[in-house]
């Protein structure tokens, strides 16, 4: 088999690669589509690695789960030898300026796939140091759920990813980043509403009204009148 | 089932000679002495709190050389206490093979207590620690500041009237964390956060004179998630899925050492067949890590095939895990006073299977390696550190057995039922990186011995004890009568109520002494968890054990020390 009967469409998608046989060994297709397949099949992922989920990553990197087989077993370490990132682990408040200079020192095009809970949401570190979700400071392609996700599920994310080249779409703006820095759930403490409640029930107390939130119920009257009605 | 009984109050002044020792040297400066569940503790003032520390440390019928930890707790609303803050120090005796807890109970306004770091060298970075979550200051420390939250936070997050989640954003990392000489011809190089040649989350910032590092400072708090405040908004049971991903590379025995301590609190031991599964899972968890040590550090050197030999049968030992809690990682198997579920029928095949094959893959990275010219000459002699010195700074574990001190909790003080298994505690002689390499390749080996004697003699019986203060009733009751319902639904709702008073449980994790200390006011939340975190004690020396020494070298130290960010930064 030559080189030229992958744009036949023997090993690609023919739809996502826009080839036309013209007969004989010529095929007339864009330059984007040879460069996009190329891409999709070489990717150099760089770990982010700091957590619990970097362990996972491991795995899937070593020799049960092999990545390989998908073309992007050359991991880089240095985020100017790649265009994948993978963000395993949760990511405080500290590492935040730190990651967004990793990020800026990719090459584009690049990818970003956020491993985890923690990446993508926080996780359940609802708490004072920890970033709610990575996309308040860099774009991401694709979140995998899971604490951690299973090797399989990652590699699912790398398929995801190649699918994303092969349609030339890439994550261009941080998702979430009017939520930068905004508190997580929980921030606002029980013991600060019971406070307040306690003051405002005061407040109102002094002024001769009832607590907010006590429904007033109605008394009905009982006199002669109020047996007219059952008259 | 042991009895759960409020143990009477003591009269520890007069039977505990240590207790009696302090008094002698500080006479009215001992203010309490208590006793709870075993654990010592004694009260003295601020005034005689370099004193009393000092008396611990060298009058030598006491000799409590090793220090473990030291932290603050806040008492706010504790209408019992005159005094908001309290610190607290751990340390530990070898010789006399016992704990002591030494507590000073400082104001709301302007809590100030003098440095320890004259006493133990160790304390430095955990008082810093005190004064950047709990804002006391310790007068005379060589340098206070921030270490785990960023230098942008504003307030003290630990203290109990900072909201949980208020975060504060960090726009400019701190550029330079050592001083540079002016007119300096030497070259500062930055390794980390996130460093091709650095593990994770770390930071170490080098001068160079050449290939050689002059001068370095390390920074942590990369990793810093919250553990503890986490803690005190979560009951007992809900803080076992958080330990699991303190030591991410050996999950099962953080939880293992946190069902211990609440079991220690609550006055309760696990049945033994839960015990004996807890000592299988948990040895397989520290071969686990050992592998990973091994593996990421000779990746460091550039060696990758022992990598991969060693994460295979990572795998299989994930396998076991699953089979038995359906997780690979984050386990979360056990519960307080038992395990979560029974084992699998098929599990002692599988662990008998799993022994054979760990052992087959040790061997052969034992040939790999051992015996190898280039890994013996980067590890042999890099990184060296005395006996004395690793109890100064809190070393405990492979590292400090590696150091030549045959300190192993299993074996000075076992709990689940270690006491039955026979097995053999290996140290090194130098200290070195290549000392440190062959006590956990040996480790592995007695883990294995110690999976084989309780497999063959694993008990029958049930795996959780039979207790409605901590455990859920069977479903099968649940649904069929009234009773097992309402226990059911007292537990969920209420959580375990644990006594109060204050514990501090210790177990021997796969990289050092992993401990917990939990105050409880008898609430659903602890007032306060405190991880003795082993890293933390491991990385503080380790920008003055890099001076002198190559680049290359600083590398291949940090691998073998094994420090986990998760239980470093918490
Ligand atoms: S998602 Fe879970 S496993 Fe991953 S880093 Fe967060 S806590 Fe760890």
């Amino acid at each position: 088999m030559g080189i030229l009967d992958i744009f036949r469409g023997k090993l690609t998608d023919p739809t996502a690669c826009a080839g036309v046989h013209a007969g004989g060994d010529i095929v007339t297709t864009t330059v984007d589509a040879v460069v996009r397949w190329g891409r999709k099949s070489s990717i150099w992922p760089m770990p982010f690695g700091t957590a619990c989920c970097a362990i996972e990553f491991m795995a899937m990197t070593a020799s049960h789960y092999d990545i390989a087989r998908f073309g992007a077993e050359v991991l880089r370490f240095s985020p100017r030898q790649a265009d994948l990132m993978f963000v395993a682990g949760t990511i405080v408040d500290k590492e935040g300026p730190v990651l967004k200079t990793i990020y800026d020192q990719m090459p584009d095009p690049k990818w970003v796939v956020s491993m985890g809970v923690c990446a993508s949401s926080g996780g359940f570190y609802r708490s004072y140091h920890v970033m709610q979700g990575i996309d308040e400071i860099i774009p991401v392609d694709v979140y995998v759920p899971g604490c951690p996700p299973s090797p399989e599920s990652l590699i699912a994310a790398v398929m995801k990813i190649q699918e994303r080249i092969t349609k030339g779409e890439q994550a261009k703006r941080p998702q979430g980043e009017h939520r930068l820095g905004a508190p997580g759930d929980g921030a606002i403490d029980r013991r600060y509403r019971r406070a307040f409640w306690a003051k405002d029930d005061a407040e109102r107390a002094r002024q001769g009204l009832p607590p907010r939130g006590v429904v007033p119920l109605r008394v009905l009257p009982t006199g002669p009148d109020s047996e007219s009605h059952h008259g | 089932m042991a009895s759960a009984t409020q143990t009477p109050p003591a009269p520890a002044e007069a039977t505990s000679p240590i207790a009696r020792a302090l008094k002698d040297e500080l006479g009215e400066g001992v203010l309490k002495v208590e006793e709870f569940r075993g654990d010592l503790a004694v009260t003295v003032s601020p005034q005689g709190w370099v004193r009393a520390a000092t008396a611990l440390k060298t009058l030598p019928e006491l000799d409590f050389k090793l220090f473990l930890d030291l932290c603050a707790v806040d008492h706010l609303d504790d209408e019992g206490r005159p005094e908001r803050f309290e610190v607290v120090l751990h340390v530990y005796s070898l010789s006399g093979k016992h704990h002591v807890r030494l507590k000073a109970a400082l104001p709301e306004r302007e809590p100030r207590l003098p440095t320890l770091t004259g006493v133990y060298r160790g304390a430095n970075w955990f008082e810093r620690e005190a004064w950047d979550l709990y804002g006391i200051v310790f007068e005379g420390h060589p340098n206070l500041t921030r270490i785990l939250t960023h230098q942008d936070f504003v307030g003290h997050p630990m203290r109990k009237d900072y909201p949980t989640a208020q975060r504060h954003v960090l726009h400019e990392p701190q550029r330079w964390l050592l001083p540079v000489p002016a007119g300096s011809e030497h070259v500062v190089v930055n390794i980390g956060p996130s460093h091709p040649a650095m593990h994770g989350t770390f930071r170490v910032q080098a001068l160079m004179d050449g290939e050689t590092i002059v001068d370095a400072a390390a920074e942590i708090g990369y990793m810093h998630r919250n553990f503890e405040k986490m803690s005190e908004v979560r009951s007992y049971w809900q803080i076992i899925p958080y330990t699991d991903r303190l030591n991410y590379c050996s999950s099962f025995m953080n939880g293992h050492g946190w069902a211990l301590a609440v079991e220690k609190l609550m006055g309760i031991h696990a049945p033994p067949r839960a015990e004996a599964v807890r000592v299988i899972l948990s040895e397989f968890s520290r071969i686990m890590d050992h592998f990973v040590c091994i593996g990421t550090n000779v990746v460091d050197l550039g060696a990758i095939t022992p990598f991969f030999y060693l994460f295979r049968v990572r795998e299989e030992i994930y396998d076991l895990l699953e089979a038995c809690c359906g997780a690979r990682l984050t386990v979360s198997y056990v519960r307080i006073g038992g395990l979560a579920q029974d084992v699998p029928p098929d599990f002692s095949d599988r662990c008998r299977r799993l022994v054979e094959s760990v052992r087959k893959y040790t061997d052969e990275t034992d040939r790999l390696l051992t015996r190898n010219v280039i890994f013996a000459r980067r590890f042999k002699d890099v990184g060296a550190l005395g006996a004395d010195e690793a109890l100064d700074w809190g070393w405990v574990g492979p590292c400090l057995r590696g150091s030549g001190v045959p300190y192993d909790i299993r074996k000075d003080h076992p709990y689940s039922g270690y006491d039955q298994y026979d097995f053999d505690v290996p140290v090194g002689t130098v200290g070195d990186c290549y000392d440190r390499y062959l006590v956990r390749l040996e480790e592995i080996r007695q883990s294995l011995r110690i999976v084989e004697q309780a497999v063959a003699r694993l008990p029958g019986g049930p795996v959780i004890v039979d207790d409605k203060r901590v455990a859920l009733p069977p479903k099968a009751q649940v649904y069929s009568n009234i009773e097992a319902l309402m226990n059911h639904f007292k537990l969920v709702y209420e959580g375990i109520l644990a006594p109060a008073g204050e514990v501090y449980g210790y177990t021997e994790a796969a990289n050092r002494e992993l401990g917990y200390y939990i105050v409880s006011d008898g609430r659903k939340y602890p007032r306060r968890v405190k991880v003795r975190p082993p890293s933390f004690n491991i990385y503080q020396p380790y920008p003055e054990m890099i001076k002198g020494h190559l680049l290359a070298d600083a590398v291949a130290i940090i691998g073998g020390l094994n420090i986990i960010a998760g239980e470093l930064d918490r």
